[in-house]
This record gives structure tokens, C-alpha cells and sequence, in this order.
């Protein structure tokens, strides 16, 4: 009896345990297995109660302000900082997928050192530096050469200071996406080397010439906050997009309208409107306007428009519109950079300044390049002198070059000349592999660092939770190596640690902007906001000589071939986000495709070529070939094709690699005039013979008239009202009918009401998404994922349509052919029905209804028959075919450690259970308790829930239904409100608002 | 009923006497052959596979099975419908027919009913192979826990549990009596292991005058028992779609069509069964081509009741101007699937119209051939009706197209591997043909001293 385990026993032996694993463990690497690290408390930390750090997004240039949600230390959610001044609390699906960088399974764990075998293997940071100490030390003077992506803010500068000690000039900054054409027509048209900034919410119409900026053009939180903060529809009121692309951008379908111009030929239009508004004398245009007469005259409407194939009525019709009220003109997408992309921003900025929009609606003194000095030029610069054997070192941070450059530069061949490469990279991206040592950085989420990406706007990282793995920050490793490089250089950098040495750089920014506050409060405070920021003062700008001698000459595309457009990923950006899951399964807006490299043609054209949809593809340029699979898209010119960038990786980690094709095998390496890499080229299409299903759920294409997603013209809207979409009957049923049918409706729904559970004074929770701020971008779907652990199921299930995605946002197309062709999204998510066919039909009942009007599913009670599912009429029910969160089953979904993302206060569901969309029901619980520990009733929007939270178009309004002051009960009731399906009386808590479109009279 | 039961002249050869009938039928019983154990061999190895992929399927997860939402029931669920529906035909032709008094029913009404009492074992399993988590099926059932959790009576799975549990009790207890005094007759001729075998499941019958009496109102009130469930149990399982809201499902016609579907099946896997083993085992005295006809005759009128429904289920879904119907129906027949749709349709609408030929009623392989046909064609209506509707319901995004697996494939051949090993055990070691109720038809003997 006396080794048996008896309570008492139990319980010492637990205390013992316990307390042991508390001495050994720091809440950081090194125990990640223990349940409850906590027995002596940490101040800051109470289990069960999210800490929130607030901390800039990196991953794209844009800047976004964070609030980290961390639980037990660990970072569990990112979400927008309610206060920044570029996204005012909203966040897109790259950003919040940053979490999969910092958890992402394929990181590089430690130094690297590339063998004799050229294999990597593993050693201290200690090696680490003497071996890069010694090389730098041996480097012929002005041979060290440093790329990194886009900075700004100290690290910039350190690493060029950190150069210059080393008496190297070799900074090259390389963002794929730099603008150069943008920033090319600026220097041109204003003769300054400032980004331009648009205001957006000030214009009541946008034209734009490619600018894809609700998805990936320089900003896109931002933009989209400003936009939609001015186009959607309020009070018989909405601005008007038009956009102007060969290729229907996910900005182009929220166009009002989208005029589908000949590749390359939007300068031209871009100048007849310019010609119009000078010629009629539109505005009030500034005096040297003038001096652009001459020049304009060659481009009347009439002599522009077979050109660009858009008809004089239209462009006449567009010059007034864009003349007649507070309008921008904005330039240039990634997609419409053809190789008169220059010519075409600057035309673009000669229209806003003859329409009187420049220091009104286009302003400078904003923004800072969103790319830095990025330049392609520079880089093709480096890859010459490595050719040239004129590298000694080179050191890669942030940047990806051997993938995110035209195949036809050679760099990976150029990079073997070089004699030592050494990454930074926090993955064995294609450029890591290639190094000779990796020298893991921090994820931006682990990293002291700041920012700075638009004028007066300071924005610092601070680390939200101990460093994952033993990385590094580069910074440091800057430090280090400069103090192992004699008294001379380490002089220079007094720091003892990059943390040191960013505060001793903001010491600098206290001085000038603190004013009378000690700088341990401003440093507090900054750290508790995310940064600093000032209004700035916003500048007009004017003619700089020359900028009459505009000349257009559009790219022309040779007979028997077609334009082929490459456009950055919404979702994989250049492909950096290739290696997160969620970005990876996350659809895209347009296409509904995931996991993929798809082409986009023209269903016409594809017929014509005798190519299915899911056929796969070689499309070849005069560089390169590559293979996509055929997606027939009907936002398309006949006469030209698209590929998105992002895939194609031949590193990257087991995400990424080896998944479809990269888009830049195609582009010529040659840097267009405008100093960038020109995205559109001439290409060959032609059917391989092979075949794939489409990594897609979506079924249809077209809605079969069924008013899912509904819409009504602006015109009609206000002289008629909004008619909701009513089933189709072969004839029309009596009036008494359709009266006693809905009092009978109305009658059994009351008398259920009151019935059990449901009576009482209890919440209707319900939201309210508006179509008409709904841009589709698909925000919510990832915030979905993160909120309520959706496991990623990989293509191969996608490709059945077993993806877990709660909330999915539904694509139509409407119209076409002679018609415009509309786009239609409609997120869609548990409808939360009030007489919810799923409920009966449960023979265990898992699926039922709370007092508060969910239709809850309890995971514990289901056992799997599906039932719900098939009954469920907006088929918004997942289940679970394989078990996720097993590690020994091939669909598991959470690599370590990956899983260290999952929030703790939702269930990880697991093999043979429905699961759906709870409307969050933990934050509403959350709230609740937070109200009765308070003492107080909940107030109206203290429940967000995650998608939400995150919308950047703030298009969901969610609350409680009951209270008629409510926010939601007002939207709910709203003229344009329609229930999807509302003839099977299923009373949805959700409701759709039409969507507007402010359309030309015909 | 009343015409096709009436009672058919004697056939032309002489009829068989007792004394032939009881070794007859003994002789089915005796030492198998060869192809006997290949045959077994066989069925065991196809339920091996079945039961191997059934194992991987609880290991890995039903994404295995070809599930591709929405159509999240697919060839399981089509597979017990199918099974339920043909053990509708024992059950009439064994308890109304017995009603009627159609005395034709004697010679196969036992192979009947052994294959209603195989087949609802087959089609129960099917419910447990297809829910996610098969180890928490037990929920299914209404038992007293101290969880206090209760199930949901509203909902058509569960009157199914209790549609298909009464199923299979009252068609057993309906089988095992209806065995009693043919068991007591092999027990008197047979020896070794199986005697003792047959005295215990006999239950000491002796044909007393007593036993006789009660035996036969049992068998009556039994027989009364089991009619109403003829109809209610099918009804029951249609309405496991009717009651739902999914366009092709929703339909008040969906009780008697599914009624008469069942009956049409189970009377064509009847004659399916029925050719090999009337000559396997040399039962052509017993079993000839009347009772084919019969069997032919009940087959043309279901096969156009389920035409008819076929018809129905277009027009009302045309003339409601239901959009939803409408569009889904257009689906069924012009959609991804429309092979399956014209098997249906072909299968079990048309080719029963040859039936009206009297020439091919009468021909046993004829009908051998058309009521294989009439199997793939009702599961293929079940197929259709069940993944066709749910390919194509109310939301167009969410619309998708499902195809089977292997691990589908198996299972459907393993549930043929275990009723048919379970039917081919039974038909070795019990009568095939009742002996006491064949007797019954024939004449009289006339002289006491040939009857043992």
C-alpha cells in the first residue's frame, strides 16, 4: 500500500511537480508544454485574462498600427489600433496573418551555417558573428553590399550609418512593389521626389487608372477606411468610383463603373478628360494650367477614343462628372504597370491638376515614398557588380530578391558569384537559401524596433511575448558586429543593445515633439498608443517646368498575342505571405481560388482556344514560361490575360513551396523607363492537356436570380425605393394569399416565442452587413480564422470544398455581355435564424437555441449526422471530416508551433462534429461578465465580434436586436434591408443592406 | 391484391407428397459443396474489404468517404434506404399475402423473409457508418442518464431508429416462428451438432393438435402485426427528407412513392435471389414459373406506381412555379448527374413495362436479368434523390458535385458481402422453403401409411 497514489499523495506529488516546473521554466521557449505556468503570478498576468500590446504591423509598407492580444504570454490575435491614424482599428488578412510569421512553423530556429555540403547546420550566435566579423573584416573596402526592403525609422538608418563605418556605400532598398512609375511622374509632373497622397473621403468621385488601392496599392487599410467613408451610401447620398483597367481589380468590381481600356492606353484617357475640362473650361483650373493647351489639343475625345476603345459620349460624360464636384484622378496599380505606366501617371496627374484637385484632394507633405528609396534600378545595379565579382559580402534583410525579381536578372546565378551571403531572413526563403550564413531576425512581433510611414507619424514595434525561438535581432547583430570591429567603429555605435539605441534615437523625437513631459512618459506613452503622431501640415504642388512635354506612347501587343497582366496577390502580397496558412487558404476576392496560380481569361477566349476552366495552362512570354491552371473570368479584356505574383516559391517552407508558378518568370528583367519592373508583356497561351479542379468551394458563378446578393441603382433608390428580391412564382398569387400566408407565418413565430426558453427578456443578437461598404476584401474571413481556430485544411480539401471558412464571402457576377457586368459579394455566415431549420431536424439536440437567439451547437453532444447541413439553406455548417488537431493525422493543421496561436477561449473542435459561426459567442459571455462585474447594463457596441472588428469598410454592425435604440435594431430596419432567402421564414439575425450602385442615366 | 392472389391451378406435373417435400427440402440442408465455400469464400472477403475501409474511415476521419459539401450524405445513406427497401417485400409477401390467403406464397415467402430480416441487418448498420463520431451512436436512443440528456423527438433520424429497431424485431419474431415446425422437420432427419441445434430452436414442438392451434393464431396475429409496418416503417424513412426544407425532398408525395419503391426492390432482389437458389438447390418442383409471375405481376404495379411518382414529382415540381423545385428538378434530369437520372428513370420506368408480356413474366432468365436491372435502377433513384437534391439547394455558391471514394465503394460492396454471407449461412443450415406451409397446398394424401 505504500507506493499506491492516494489523493494526498496525488495532490503532493502535483504541488511538487508544479512548483519544479515553475523554477525551471521562464513563460518563454523553453517549456511550452506546461499547462499552467503560473502558481506564483506574474504581475502583468492573470490567467484567463488577455493582456493587449499595442505595436505596428510590417508586413507590407503600409504601417498599421496593432493592438496584440496576448493570453499567458503567448500573442493569440492581432487586431487594428483603434486610435492610429492610418487604420483606425481595422486590419486586412495580411496583417493579421502576421501572427503565422511569428508562429510559423517553418522558421529558421537558430544560426545557420552553410557546410561544406552545402547543407545548413546549426550553430551559436557566437560562431555566428566571428565568422561574419572576420569576413567583413577581410572585405576589400566598398564591397560590402546590404539589401534590405523597405524601412524607415531607426533601423534605416543604422544600417546605413553601419555601412558608412564600414566605408561601404553598397544600401540597396528593394520592395517589389516601389511605384517607380509613380514616383517617376511626380518628379516629372511637380518635380519633387514626395509621394502624392489622395484624399479619398474628401472626393465625391474617384477615377482611377489601375490604382488597385482597396487591396495592395500602398496603403490599402487606409485607403479603404476613406474610401468607403465617402462612397457608401448614406441619406440619399454615395460617391462614385470609376475605374479604368483592362483586368478587373477587386477595386475595378467596386467600381460604379469599370471601363475595360486597351492595355496601356489609360494616359490617353486620362488626357482627353484633361483636354475636355480645359476646353469647355470645366473648373477652375490653376493659371499655368495653360501652359498644357498646346499639348492637350492633340487628345479631343474624338481623335483618343478608337484608341482606347472608350466612346466619346463617355469620356465627354466622365470629364463633367469628374469636373463638377470634389473628384481625384488616382494612378497606377502594380497591375498597370505596363511600360508607359510613366507617361500614364503623369497624365493622370496633369488631369487632377488641370481639375483643380492638386492641395485639395491630391496633397503632398503626407506621405513618405511607402516603398522608401526602394529602387529595382539600384538592385539591377548590385546584380551587375556581382557578376562583376565586385561583391564581397552581401547581407540580405527583408528583402527576397532571388524570388521577387524577373527571372531574366540572374540573381540566383549572380548570387553564386558572390563569395559570402548572409541572410537575416526569419525563413529559408529562396534568397536564404542561397547564404552562407542565416542569421534569424526577430518576427516584427518579437522586435524593438519604429517606423515611420507617413509624415509625422512615428509608430514603434515592442515585443509582445518572449522571442519564439533563439533569433536574433538584426539590429543587435548590427551592434555586436560593430563593437567586434576595434574602438573606431564601436565609437560610433555607443548602444549596448538595439533597444538602447532606438530609445536613445527617439531621446531625438522627445526633444522635438515632447514638450514639457519627461521622456520616460513620452517613451511610456508612445509604447502605450503605438507611436507618435502630429497633424501634418499637407501641400499642394505645382507645374514643374517641362511638364508640358508630356508624350504618350502606349505599349502596343503584337497580333496573335495577349497582354498579359501580372498584379500583386491581395492575399499573398509578393509572395511573402505565401508561407501563412490562413493567406494560402484565404479565397481571393476576385477569383475565389486558393493555394493557386490560376490565368485569367476571358471566357470568350478561352472557348476560342478550346480551354476548360481548370485546364492547365502555358503561358509563355519572351523571357519564360510558366504553368497556371484556366479560370474563365468575365472582368476581363478579350484580348488580355492576368496572373497573380505570390506563388511559385521553390523555398519558403512547406506552405509555400512547390504550389504554382511565379508570375516574374515572365517579365523582362530590363527596367522599364521609369526605372521598375514593367508587370504587363506579350504572352502565348496554350492549353497543356492536363487538368485540375479548381481550388474553390464556389459553386456558381452566377446567383440564378435568386436576390442572395442584392443591389439597386442609386436613381431608382431614391425615386422608387428599395424592392427586396421575392421568390419566383410561375403566377402571381392572390394578395388575400400572401396575406394570410404571412400573418400565419407571423402568428406561429410569436407563439413560438413565447414559448420555453425563448421567452423572456432576453438580447436578439443580430448584425447588419452593409453591402454598399462591403468591398469584399475579406478581412473578416481571416479574422474568423484567428478568432474561432479554424484549422487551414490545405488544397487537396479546398479542392473538395471542406474548407472550415465560418464566414465565406460569396461571389456573383451579374450581367455582362452588352450589360455591365456588376460584381456582387455577400459575406455569409450562420444567419442565426430565429425558425432555424437546422434545430428540429437534430436527433441529439446539439443544434439548439439559446435564450438569446443563437442556434448554438454543442460540439460535445454531436455526433456527426449532418443532418443540420443538408438542412441548413445557406449551407453556413462545417464539419469536421478529419481530426485537425492531431499531430499523427495527416489533416493536422497545427504544426508546432503554430498551435501556440489558438485562442484559449474557443474550443479546438475535433474529429466528426458540425461546427459554424457562434456570432463570437465568447466575447459576448466576455462582455457580459465584464458588465455584471461592473455593475452596470451592457451598452450598445460593447460586443464586437471578430469580422466585425476587423472590416476595414466598417460594413458589420453587430448588437442586440431587442433594444430598439440599438445601432444594429436602427440598420436592421433600414429601407435597403433584405434577408437572404426570406420566403423559406426562416427570420435571419442577420441583415443585408442592397448595395448602391451610382450609376450614369442611360 | 385480391386478383393477383387468386389462387392459381395446380401446376401440371403431379404434385409432390410429404414424404418428398420433407426430403426435399431436408436435402437443401446437406453437406455443402465446393462452390458452396468458394461462394462464401468470396462474399466474406468482398464484407473484409468493406469492414477494413469502414476501419480506416472511424480512424482518419469520414473525410475519407467522397463527401464534398453540400452534399454531405452521399452513398451511405443511399445504401440504407436502398437495404431498408428491400426488406419491404418479405415482409408483405410473408404477412399480407398471408392475410390474403394467396396460397402462392408458400413456396417463397421464407426466402423473403430471411432476406427482410438480412437486409434491415444490412441497412441498420448504415446510420452508424456514416455519423462522424460512430463511438457516440448510442445517443441515438432515448435511455435514462444521469447527464440527463434527452433526445429530440422532433426529429425524423430519430423515428428512424425506432422505425428501423421495430423493423427488425417484429421481422425476426415473424421468421424464427415461422421456422418452428420446419425446424421440428429437419430435426427429425438430421444428426450430429445441427440436431441438437434444431431441438433447441425448435422449442419442443411436436405438430400436436395443441400446438397447431395456438401456432397458427400466433402466426395471424403476427402476421397482423407486421402489415401496418410494411407501410409505416418506409413512410417513416422518407420522411427523413420529406420533412426537411431541401428542394427535391420536401414533398407530401414522398410516404406511399417510397412505399411502393421499397416493395418494387425487395421483390426484385426476391427474384434475384430466388433463380440461383431454386437451382442450386433443385427446388424447381416447388418454385416454378407461376410464382415468377407473381412475383412479375406485384412487380408491374409497383414499377408503375414508382413511374407514376417519377411523373408526379416533375409536374408538381413544373406547376408549383417553385423556383427552387424547379430549378433542382431541371437539375436532376439535365444537370452533372443526369446519367444517374436516366438510369433511374429507364431502370425502373420503363423496362417494367415488359412485363406487360406475358412471355417475359414467365421467362426465368428474363426476369433474372430485368430485376438486376431494377436494383441498380432503385439504388440509383435513391442516389439521385438524396446527392442530386442536396448538389443543388437554395445558396449557388454553395452548390458543389460529389463523387464517391473508394472507401464509399467498399462499404457499399461489403454491406453485399455481409448480407450475403449471412444469407448464404442461413440457407445451409435452415429450410429455404417452408415445408409445413407448402404441405398445406397440396392435396391430401390419401393413404395414412405413407406419411412418417
Amino acid at each position: 500500500m505504500t507506493d499506491s497514489m492516494n489523493r494526498r499523495r496525488f495532490l503532493t506529488v502535483l504541488g511538487v511537480t508544479g512548483g519544479g516546473s515553475l523554477a525551471l521554466s521562464a513563460c518563454g521557449a523553453e517549456a511550452p508544454e506546461k499547462l499552467i505556468p503560473y502558481l506564483i503570478p506574474v504581475d502583468d498576468q492573470v490567467p484567463g485574462v488577455a493582456t493587449w500590446y499595442a505595436t505596428t504591423c510590417r508586413e507590407c509598407p503600409a504601417g498599421c498600427g496593432l493592438h496584440v492580444r496576448v493570453r499567458e504570454g503567448r500573442a493569440v490575435k492581432l487586431e487594428g489600433n483603434p486610435e492610429h491614424p492610418v487604420n483606425g482599428g481595422r486590419l486586412c488578412a495580411r496583417g493579421q496573418a502576421g501572427l503565422q510569421g511569428l508562429y510559423n512553423p517553418d522558421r529558421v530556429r537558430g544560426p545557420l551555417a552553410k557546410n561544406a555540403g552545402g547543407t545548413f547546420e546549426p550553430i551559436t550566435w557566437d560562431d555566428a558573428l566571428t565568422r561574419l566579423g572576420e569576413r567583413l573584416g577581410q572585405a576589400p573596402p566598398g564591397q560590402v553590399w546590404f539589401v534590405t526592403g523597405h524601412e524607415a525609422g531607426t533601423f534605416d538608418r543604422l544600417v546605413n550609418d553601419w555601412l558608412a563605418a564600414l566605408g561601404s556605400n553598397g544600401r540597396v532598398v528593394y520592395e517589389p512593389f516601389g511605384y517607380e512609375a509613380l514616383r517617376h511622374a511626380t518628379r516629372q509632373v511637380f518635380g519633387t521626389d514626395e509621394f502624392p497622397w489622395y484624399d479619398l473621403a474628401a472626393a465625391r468621385m474617384v477615377l482611377s487608372f489601375g490604382a488597385d488601392f482597396l487591396e495592395t496599392w500602398v496603403s490599402p487599410v487606409e485607403y479603404t477606411r476613406a474610401f468607403t467613408a465617402s462612397h457608401a451610401y448614406a441619406a440619399g447620398k454615395m460617391g462614385k468610383l470609376v475605374q479604368l483597367e483592362p483586368r478587373m481589380s477587386l477595386t475595378g468590381a467596386n467600381a460604379d463603373e469599370w471601363i475595360a481600356v486597351a492595355p496601356g492606353t489609360d494616359g490617353l484617357v486620362a488626357l482627353a478628360l484633361a483636354h475636355v475640362i480645359l476646353r469647355d473650361r470645366l473648373s477652375a483650373a490653376p493659371a499655368d494650367a495653360a501652359r498644357l493647351r498646346p499639348m492637350l489639343a492633340e487628345y479631343a475625345p474624338r481623335a483618343v477614343s478608337p484608341r482606347c476603345g472608350v466612346s466619346v459620349e463617355v469620356l465627354e460624360r466622365l470629364a463633367r462628372e469628374f469636373a463638377s464636384q470634389p473628384s481625384v484622378a488616382v494612378a497606377g496599380g502594380m497591375g498597370a504597370q505596363h511600360a508607359d505606366a510613366h507617361a500614364t501617371a503623369a497624365a493622370v496627374h496633369l488631369l487632377n491638376y488641370v481639375a483643380g484637385n492638386v492641395g485639395r484632394t491630391v496633397v503632398f507633405g503626407l506621405a513618405p515614398n511607402p516603398a522608401g528609396s526602394s529602387s529595382y534600378r539600384r538592385l539591377v545595379e548590385l546584380v551587375h557588380a556581382m557578376e562583376a565579382g565586385n561583391v564581397a559580402v552581401l547581407l540580405v534583410h527583408g528583402a527576397n530578391p532571388a524570388y521577387a525579381t524577373p527571372g531574366g536578372l540572374g540573381v540566383g546565378a549572380a548570387l553564386a558569384k558572390v563569395p559570402f551571403k548572409v541572410s537575416f531572413a526569419r525563413f529559408l526563403d529562396e534568397t536564404a537559401m542561397a547564404a552562407d550564413l542565416v542569421l534569424p531576425d526577430h518576427d516584427p512581433l518579437e522586435q524593438w524596433n519604429d517606423f515611420e510611414p507617413k509624415a509625422g507619424v512615428y509608430l514603434l514595434q515592442q515585443p509582445v511575448m518572449q522571442p519564439v525561438f533563439d533569433t536574433r535581432q538584426t539590429g543587435d547583430v548590427l551592434l555586436d558586429l560593430a563593437r567586434r570591429m576595434g574602438d573606431r567603429v564601436a565609437a560610433r555605435f555607443p548602444a549596448a543593445s538595439y533597444q538602447e539605441h532606438l530609445e536613445s534615437a527617439w531621446r531625438g523625437l522627445h526633444r522635438r515633439l515632447g514638450g514639457r513631459e519627461s521622456f520616460e512618459v513620452f517613451w511610456t506613452e508612445a509604447l502605450k498608443r503605438g507611436g507618435v503622431w502630429a497633424e501634418p501640415r499637407r501641400r499642394g504642388a505645382s507645374l514643374a517646368p517641362g511638364a508640358e512635354r508630356l508624350r504618350l506612347s502606349p505599349p502596343v501587343t503584337p497580333e496573335g498575342r495577349f497582354a498579359l497582366i501580372v498584379y500583386p496577390s491581395s492575399t499573398l502580397y509578393d509572395g511573402r505571405g505565401a508561407n501563412r496558412p490562413w493567406l494560402q487558404e484565404l479565397p481571393d476576392p476576385i477569383t475565389k481560388l486558393s493555394w493557386s496560380t490560376w490565368l485569367e481569361i476571358h471566357p470568350d477566349t478561352a472557348d476560342r482556344l478550346g480551354i476548360a476552366e481548370g485546364d492547365i495552362v502555358e503561358v509563355a512570354s519572351d523571357v519564360g514560361t510558366v504553368r497556371a491552371v484556366a479560370l474563365k473570368y468575365p472582368g476581363i479584356r478579350k484580348d488580355v490575360v492576368a496572373l497573380p505574383l505570390g506563388q511559385g516559391h521553390t523555398a519558403l517552407g512547406r506552405y509555400a513551396q512547390g504550389r504554382g508558378a511565379n508570375g516574374y518568370a515572365l517579365l523582362p528583367a530590363e527596367p522599364g523607363a521609369f526605372g521598375g519592373v514593367v508587370h504587363v508583356t506579350a504572352v502565348t497561351v496554350h492549353a497543356t492537356g492536363a487538368h485540375e479542379p479548381l481550388a474553390t468551394r464556389g459553386g456558381k458563378t452566377r446567383q440564378l436570380g435568386r436576390g442572395i446578393a442584392q443591389a439597386v441603382g442609386l436613381a431608382a433608390l431614391l425615386k422608387e425605393g428599395f424592392e427586396p428580391h421575392h421568390e419566383q412564382h410561375a403566377a402571381p398569387i392572390p394578395e388575400k394569399v400572401e396575406e394570410v400566408l404571412d400573418q400565419w407565418q407571423e402568428e406561429q413565430y410569436r407563439d413560438w416565442k413565447e414559448r420555453g426558453n425563448y421567452a423572456g427578456a432576453h438580447p436578439r443578437w443580430g448584425m447588419v452587413i452593409d453591402l454598399s461598404r462591403c468591398t469584399g476584401c475579406s478581412a473578416c474571413v481571416t479574422a474568423c480564422y484567428a478568432e474561432n481556430n479554424l484549422p487551414v485544411v490545405g488544397k487537396e480539401l479546398v479542392q473538395r470544398g471542406r474548407e472550415m471558412s465560418w464566414l465565406r464571402v460569396e461571389r456573383y457576377f451579374e450581367g455582362g455581355g452588352p450589360d455591365p457586368l456588376e460584381f456582387r459579394v455577400v459575406p455569409m455566415l450562420c444567419q442565426q435564424c430565429g425558425n432555424a431549420p437546422c434545430e428540429p431536424v437534430c436527433p441529439v439536440f446539439a443544434a439548439y437555441h439559446t435564450p438569446d437567439g443563437l442556434n448554438a451547437q454543442v460540439y460535445n453532444r454531436c455526433v456527426g449526422t449532418r443532418y443540420c447541413s443538408n438542412n441548413c439553406p445557406y449551407k453556413v455548417r462545417y464539419f469536421n471530416w478529419f481530426d485537425y488537431q492531431n499531430a499523427a493525422d495527416p489533416a493536422f493543421a497545427w504544426p508546432e508551433p503554430l498551435a501556440w496561436q489558438l485562442n484559449p477561449d474557443v474550443t479546438v473542435r475535433s474529429k466528426g462534429v458540425m461546427e459554424k459561426c457562434t456570432f463570437c459567442i465568447q466575447r459576448i459571455r466576455g462582455a457580459q461578465h465584464q458588465a455584471r462585474m461592473r455593475g452596470t447594463p451592457l451598452k450598445d457596441g460593447e460586443v464586437v465580434t471578430a469580422c466585425q472588428q476587423s472590416c476595414p469598410a466598417e460594413a458589420i454592425v453587430f448588437g442586440d436586436l431587442n433594444d430598439p435604440s440599438s445601432r444594429v435594431a436602427r440598420l436592421a430596419s433600414d429601407p435597403r434591408g433584405y434577408h437572404v432567402l426570406e420566403g423559406l421564414n426562416t427570420r435571419p439575425a442577420v441583415t443585408y443592406l442592397a448595395r448602391v450602385w451610382n450609376r450614369a442615366e442611360v | 391484391m385480391a386478383t393477383l392472389a387468386a389462387p392459381r391451378p395446380a401446376p401440371a406435373p403431379a404434385p409432390p407428397t410429404y414424404r418428398e417435400i420433407t426430403r426435399d427440402v431436408a436435402a437443401t440442408l446437406g453437406k455443402p459443396g465446393r462452390a458452396y465455400y468458394v461462394l462464401l469464400g468470396f462474399v466474406v472477403s468482398v464484407l473484409a474489404v468493406g469492414v477494413f475501409a469502414l476501419l480506416h474511415q472511424i480512424r482518419y476521419g469520414l473525410g475519407v468517404a467522397g463527401y464534398r459539401p453540400p452534399v454531405q450524405w452521399g452513398v451511405y445513406i443511399t445504401t440504407f434506404v436502398f437495404w431498408v427497401g428491400i426488406a419491404h417485400s418479405g415482409t408483405l409477401v410473408s404477412a399480407i399475402l398471408y392475410l390474403f390467403r394467396s396460397a402462392w406464397r408458400t413456396a417463397v415467402y421464407r426466402t423473403a423473409e430471411v432476406m427482410t430480416v438480412f437486409a434491415v441487418l444490412t441497412a441498420g448498420l448504415f446510420p452508424l457508418i456514416h455519423v462522424g463520431r460512430i463511438w457516440y451512436a448510442y445517443w441515438l436512443i432515448p435511455y435514462p442518464n444521469q447527464r440527463q440528456l434527452w433526445v429530440n423527438f422532433k426529429s425524423p433520424l430519430l423515428w428512424d431508429v425506432f422505425a428501423v429497431t421495430t423493423y427488425l424485431t417484429v421481422s425476426s419474431i415473424f421468421l424464427i416462428v415461422g421456422l418452428i415446425p420446419d425446424i421440428a422437420s429437419v430435426r427429425d432427419v438430421a444428426s450430429g451438432w445441427r440436431k441438437k441445434l434444431y431441438r433447441i430452436t425448435a422449442l419442443g414442438w411436436r405438430g400436436t393438435d395443441q400446438q397447431w392451434r395456438h401456432y397458427t393464431r400466433a402466426y395471424l396475429y403476427l402476421a397482423a402485426l407486421a402489415t401496418p409496418l410494411v407501410l409505416s416503417v418506409h413512410s417513416v424513412v422518407s420522411w427523413d427528407f420529406a420533412m426537411s426544407i431541401v428542394p427535391g425532398w420536401h414533398t407530401t408525395i414522398f410516404a406511399p412513392y417510397f412505399v411502393a419503391g421499397a416493395i418494387y426492390s425487395g421483390c426484385a432482389l426476391v427474384i434475384t435471389l430466388l433463380v440461383p437458389l431454386r437451382k442450386a438447390f433443385k427446388l424447381e418442383r416447388y418454385i416454378h414459373e407461376d410464382h415468377f409471375e407473381n412475383l412479375a405481376k406485384l412487380l408491374l404495379l409497383t414499377g408503375m406506381l414508382v413511374g407514376y411518382a417519377y411523373a408526379a414529382e416533375y409536374f408538381i415540381a413544373w406547376y408549383s412555379g417553385n423556383d427552387y423545385e424547379r430549378s433542382s428538378f431541371y437539375f436532376r434530369a439535365f444537370g452533372d448527374y443526369w446519367w444517374a437520372t436516366w438510369t433511374m428513370i429507364i431502370c425502373n420506368g420503363f423496362l417494367p413495362l415488359f412485363l406487360w408480356f406475358k412471355k417475359i413474366r414467365r421467362s426465368i432468365p428474363a426476369m433474372f436479368v430485368l430485376s438486376l436491372f431494377i436494383n441498380l435502377g432503385m439504388w440509383f433513384e435513391r442516389f439521385v434523390i438524396i446527392v442530386v437534391s442536396l448538389s443543388h439547394e437554395y445558396e449557388p455558391y454553395a452548390m458543389g458535385h460529389y463523387t464517391p471514394s473508394w472507401v464509399d465503394w467498399s462499404i457499399l460492396a461489403g454491406s453485399f458481402g455481409w448480407f450475403f454471407m449471412w444469407f448464404l449461412l442461413f440457407a445451409k443450415n435452415f429450410p429455404m422453403v417452408s415445408i409445413a406451409e407448402v404441405k398445406e397446398i397440396i392435396p391430401m394424401p390419401r393413404r395414412e401409411a405413407a406419411h412418417p
